[in-house]
């Protein structure tokens, strides 16, 4: 599979951030990236068509990104899928949280374009999806 | 700084303004009903880690580290009980976003800190240090291990 058959949502409830990291993403060769601003809004879209991979940011209303990862986990046509949490949250507790949750990647905002680049292609590997 | 980084600048700022905003709502309503309304710290230190994670992301580093302390004491908040320990937090709180929205209406292409700012961010590191702390954080290189002890 090629970078422009991957299938991608960003999840962010800031919308100039979200503009962002799909720019890093075509930058990439990522074509079919969709978009949304919190982890409820991306499970409809995940209704509609199944993605390879979300990046989602944590801190969102009406649902999270944990909250996401979690049902994401326990249901059969998204538990396969690559989940990378990008977000400012740094504090161990929540880390851990995320890490027993099942994401594939975690960055760390302030990011680089760099470092997106490798943890999503590393998560899709991770999948199986390269 | 290059137009292309102002115009995204000026897009994010505008949204966080907005951000700031809901923030002053929250302060409000906890001022309107200190003991009954504390859970309200919570959406309070929401609103500062989406401030944060995008000021530090834009390399606005001042105003990053205040929303930071702002998120740090608002989410000692909710488990505070004294009256008076509340009133402290919602002042500090104030204080902070007052600094925030003030950075974030002057950016001007600068994350300068003043000596105003400095003073102000001594006395938000030591209302947190009275309320107990900021909680632990990891680096990088311990997600990556955490990561990879998990897989």
């Amino acid at each position: 599979m090629t970078p422009s058959e991957v299938s991608l949502i960003v999840i962010d409830d800031v919308q100039a951030m979200r503009v962002q990291v799909k720019e890093i993403l075509r930058a990439c060769g990522f074509e079919k990236i969709r978009s949304a601003s919190n982890g409820l809004e991306a499970l409809r879209m995940m209704a509609e068509e199944v993605p390879h991979i979300v990046i989602c940011d944590w801190h969102m209303a009406p649902m999270t990104g944990l909250e996401l990862l979690k049902e994401m986990r326990t249901k059969a046509e998204t538990k396969e899928i690559a989940f990378v949490m990008l977000t400012a949250e740094g504090t161990r507790e929540r880390v851990m949280e995320a890490v027993k949750a099942g994401v594939d990647e975690y960055i760390m905002k302030p990011f680089t374009p760099d470092v997106a680049r490798l943890k999503v292609i590393g998560a899709l590997i991770k999948r199986k999806v390269f | 700084m290059s137009p292309n980084r102002e115009d995204k600048l000026k897009e994010f700022i505008t949204e966080l303004a907005g951000f700031a905003r809901d923030a002053e709502q929250v302060l409000q309503r906890i001022e309107s009903d200190p003991h009954g309304n504390k859970h309200e710290f919570s959406r309070f230190s929401e609103v500062m880690i989406a401030i944060r994670g995008t000021a530090v992301q834009l390399s606005l580093s001042s105003i990053a580290e205040v929303a930071g302390l702002g998120e740090e004491i608002a989410v000692k908040g909710p488990g505070v009980e004294k009256g008076s320990q509340i009133k402290k937090c919602v002042a500090a709180l104030w204080d902070a976003l007052t600094t925030v929205k003030y950075g974030l209406e002057n950016h001007g292409g600068s994350s300068e800190s003043s000596e105003e700012q400095d003073i102000l961010k001594n006395r938000l590191q030591a209302t947190l240090k009275s309320l107990g702390g900021a909680r632990e954080t990891v680096s990088a290189d311990e997600i990556e291990r955490l990561l990879r002890g998990q897989n």
